[in-house]
């Protein structure tokens, strides 16, 4: 009892001082990046980006535009972010001298970052309009149709002017039609980082294309389901099947039309450029009790949080159950291929399926699920958990594989001489002995996997690490939610570790 | 009746020949012992007999039932259900005991009579109280083998194989991971067994016992029988210049 006592404490001792560490390192990170401007060069207009360190959103037209200046004489280096919010972020902290990006995201994050500015000088104008897969051309003429549609009625403009010209509060939201939604479900894929056309709100994903796309999809008589993804997934998404329509402001451009047809422009925008002007005295510095009510509470954005918790731990159980039973059936497959033959055909899949798996990042892994294999899946969850527990069996199946292999061989001859048959033995006598010896090092699998999981985000799914993404990318604040998640993580891990640690000490008293 | 007929056993690893033709019969009650210098085969004999190890030409036929049948140079094996059927005639008995290590002895016992032989599990319990008697470690049903020495977990192996009502019993070397002590406590269950006319094969060092214990003893080398005959002919009066060198550095 003791005993147990210490652990405990031991184990609170060590969270603490990892928390003092993370915050340490978090507020010597923020000191920096308000004073360190020294080596920064000043742009005041198209002319000075050349050999500057440009951030864009991957994919973007900015991106394109960036691409021109890349690799010059001047050393220019462009960034590319999976996020709009997340350049802004860099810009903040000064990693990078500038951001390409569209006129009205830059408003947003200007007027919510007062050390950040627009320069005067504007790219050229370009169209948005909602991405569609070339054989969708009844879907295409339908969308514009409703489009022209909502141009003529005046809700195409409430929804605009509900998010752009709404200072005083006078426009009301689109609130979608009570019809009829008989015409199936319009899957839109979107990047819910890029106010105001697309950003979480209180749990869900709003904006003036999300709006825009309700009001379509009430004149056409269907459902919509919005799919968040990062930007440069959209347009596969779209031409796998995954999603009906892309819709996130996204501009018509040559090289886009090779892969993707395009609906009728439904807004226009410019790239431009957003530098950090560094004046930071009207900028109020929040305490650390504010930051963390704008982090968690304002919006109830520990709700992210929540959610991407319940879903990590979703994820994992499902993933280590699916991962502890066909890693059991692989191992036996392989034993009993070396040690009695037979199972060749079974055995040689077996083997090449590990060896891919292992040879190929996770990440990889799900994105291939994602968009290839289970392309026609809808439910995230599901391939999540498919993947990371097809991902993990293999490594479940070499640690059972090796634990049967450290059994004794004189048990099986012991078995054999009881009369047992060769799975008898295998069932009765091997596997509890080599299931004993490999706990830990399960235990240290699962803990390895719930880690993992955190890569979930690029399908789209909210777990831990996208909860804090998504709060990140409305507050512009990185400390904050990126802490609260490595706390969290470290947490669950130790947790485990600490019961790895009991459940070895057990097995060692209960040794020969 | 003989319980276990061996015909012109051979057998190879890797090119060598590690038997030679040996033929060997065991009646009915009847204590043979094999000694022999290490690596002469002994327990390769003993493995093919019991079927741990694929017989290369020759045939096995126990209560004349056969086993293995020799069809000129290879060998057939019976049918997968009737080797278990033949399988119940014996037990082994492993130098290393190779209890199982997650049973407790009760357990370890009563497994294989109630698992593979489908018995009545009450039945199987009292019996195996009744071994246990037998072998003095009636106050060690609950334990596990790690608590036990190295003689009582032999008598436990010992046990779990008389479990399954052999016919006969193989043994191969039985006491030669224990101390001289714990080898006494071993031998006796032996004896025992001798008095109840239990049919045993025993592969042993323990030369002395072998004289007081066999009806019949075989010496071996270089995977052939030397020499067999009553323990007064092999180990008192051996005809063979082999036997006589392997008694005397035995003795030394
Ligand atoms: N699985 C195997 N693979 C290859 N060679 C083997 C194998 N088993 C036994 N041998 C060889 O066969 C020969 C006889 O071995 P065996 O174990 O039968 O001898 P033994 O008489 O029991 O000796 P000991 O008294 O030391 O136990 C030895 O030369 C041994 O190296
Ligand atoms: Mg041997």
């Amino acid at each position: 009892m003791k005993k147990n006592r210490t652990r405990k404490n031991r184990l609170l001792a060590i969270f603490i001082i990892g928390l003092i560490c993370v915050t340490t390192f978090a507020a010597i990170g923020c000191g920096k990046s308000t004073e360190d401007t020294k080596d920064k060069k000043v742009i005041e207009s198209v002319d000075d980006i050349e050999g500057t360190r440009i951030g864009v959103q991957s994919g973007t037209t900015g991106a394109i535009y960036a691409e021109d200046y890349e690799g010059d004489e001047a050393g220019t280096i462009v960034e590319r972010y999976n996020k709009g919010a997340d350049a802004i972020q860099s810009l903040k902290l000064n990693k990078i001298d500038c951001v390409i990006i569209d006129e009205l995201p830059a408003l947003e994050y200007v007027a919510r970052n007062p050390e950040l500015a627009i320069l005067d000088e504007e790219f050229t104008l370009e169209e948005y309009a909602m991405c569609i897969d070339k054989s969708s051309t009844a879907l295409k003429l339908q969308i514009n149709d409703a489009l022209k549609e909502l141009r003529d009625n005046g809700i195409y403009d409430q929804i605009v002017d509900y998010y752009i010209n709404n200072e005083d509060g006078s426009v009301e939201k689109y609130v979608p039609k009570d019809v009829s939604r008989d015409n199936g479900t319009l899957i839109v894929a979107t990047n819910a980082a890029f106010p105001p056309y697309e950003f979480y709100s209180e749990g869900k994903v709003t904006g003036l294309d999300m709006d825009l796309s309700q009001a379509v999809c009430d004149i056409l008589g269907m459902k919509l389901q919005i799919e968040d993804m990062e930007f440069d997934s959209i347009i596969v998404a779209v031409t796998s099947g995954k999603a009906d329509v892309g819709v996130a402001g996204m501009t018509v451009t040559e090289d886009r039309l090779k892969n993707i047809d395009f609906t009728d422009s439904y807004t226009t925008s410019k790239q431009v450029i957003v530098v950090n002007t560094g004046s930071t005295q009207d900028i109020e510095t929040l305490s650390f009790v504010e930051k963390f009510k704008q982090n968690f509470i304002d919006d109830n954005r520990y709700e992210y949080l929540l959610t991407g918790f319940r879903n990590t731990i979703i994820i994992t159980i499902g993933a280590v159950i699916i991962g502890i039973i066909l890693g059991f059936l692989i191992a036996m497959v392989r034993t009993t291929h070396d040690r009695i033959g037979g199972l060749t055909i079974i055995n040689a899949i077996c083997r090449v399926y590990v060896t891919i798996i292992r040879g190929t990042p996770a990440m990889v892994q799900l994105l291939i699920m994602f968009y290839i294999i289970l392309a026609a899946v809808n439910n995230k969850i599901v391939v999540a958990v498919i993947a990371f527990g097809l991902n993990s069996a293999a490594y479940v199946s070499e640690i059972v594989r090796s634990g049967i292999m450290a059994v004794d061989p004189g048990q099986m001859e012991a078995g054999q001489s009881l009369g047992m048959t060769y799975n008898m033995t295998m069932i009765r006598v091997i596997l509890p002995q080599a299931v004993k010896n490999i706990l830990p090092a399960l235990c240290n699998e699962l803990i390895s996997l719930i880690k993992e999981t955190s890569i979930s985000g690029y399908i789209g799914l909210i777990d831990l690490t996208k909860g804090a993404d998504i709060i990140r990318s409305n507050t512009y604040e990185a400390t904050m939610p990126l802490l609260a998640i490595a706390l969290i993580y470290l947490a669950i891990v130790m947790i485990l570790t600490g019961f790895v640690h009991k459940l070895e000490k057990r097995l060692r008293n209960n040794e020969r | 009746m003989s319980i276990l007929e061996i015909n012109k056993l051979k057998k190879s690893f890797d090119g060598i020949e590690v038997l030679k033709d040996i033929s060997l019969k065991v009646k009915e009650g009847e204590v043979v012992s094999i000694i022999g210098p290490s690596g002469s085969g002994k327990s390769t004999l003993l493995r093919c007999a019991t079927l741990l190890e694929k017989m290369d030409e020759g045939s096995l036929l126990y209560c004349d039932e056969v086993a293995v049948k020799d069809v000129g140079g290879a060998t057939i094996y019976a049918p997968k259900n009737e080797l278990r059927h033949i399988k119940e005639y014996f037990g082994l008995v492993f130098q290393n005991y190779n209890l199982f290590p997650h049973l407790s002895v009760m357990k370890n016992i009563c497994d294989a009579p109630i698992s593979v032989q489908k018995r009545d599990k009450e039945e199987v319990k009292q019996e195996a109280e009744r071994l246990l008697e037998k072998m003095g470690l009636e106050d060690k049903k609950e334990a596990y083998p790690f608590q036990l020495s190295g003689g009582q977990r032999q008598r436990v192996a010992i046990a779990r194989a008389l479990a399954m009502n052999p016919k006969m019993l193989f043994f191969d070397e039985p006491t030669s991971a224990l101390d001289p002590e714990l080898t006494q406590e071993v031998l006796k269950v032996l004896k025992d067994l001798a008095k109840d006319k239990m049919t045993m094969v025993i592969v042993t060092h323990e030369i002395e016992f072998a004289r007081n214990i066999s009806d019949r003893v075989i010496f071996m080398d270089g995977g052939v029988i030397i020499e067999e005959g009553t323990p007064s002919e092999v180990i008192e009066n051996p005809s063979n210049e082999r036997t006589k060198s392997f008694l005397t550095k035995m003795k030394v």
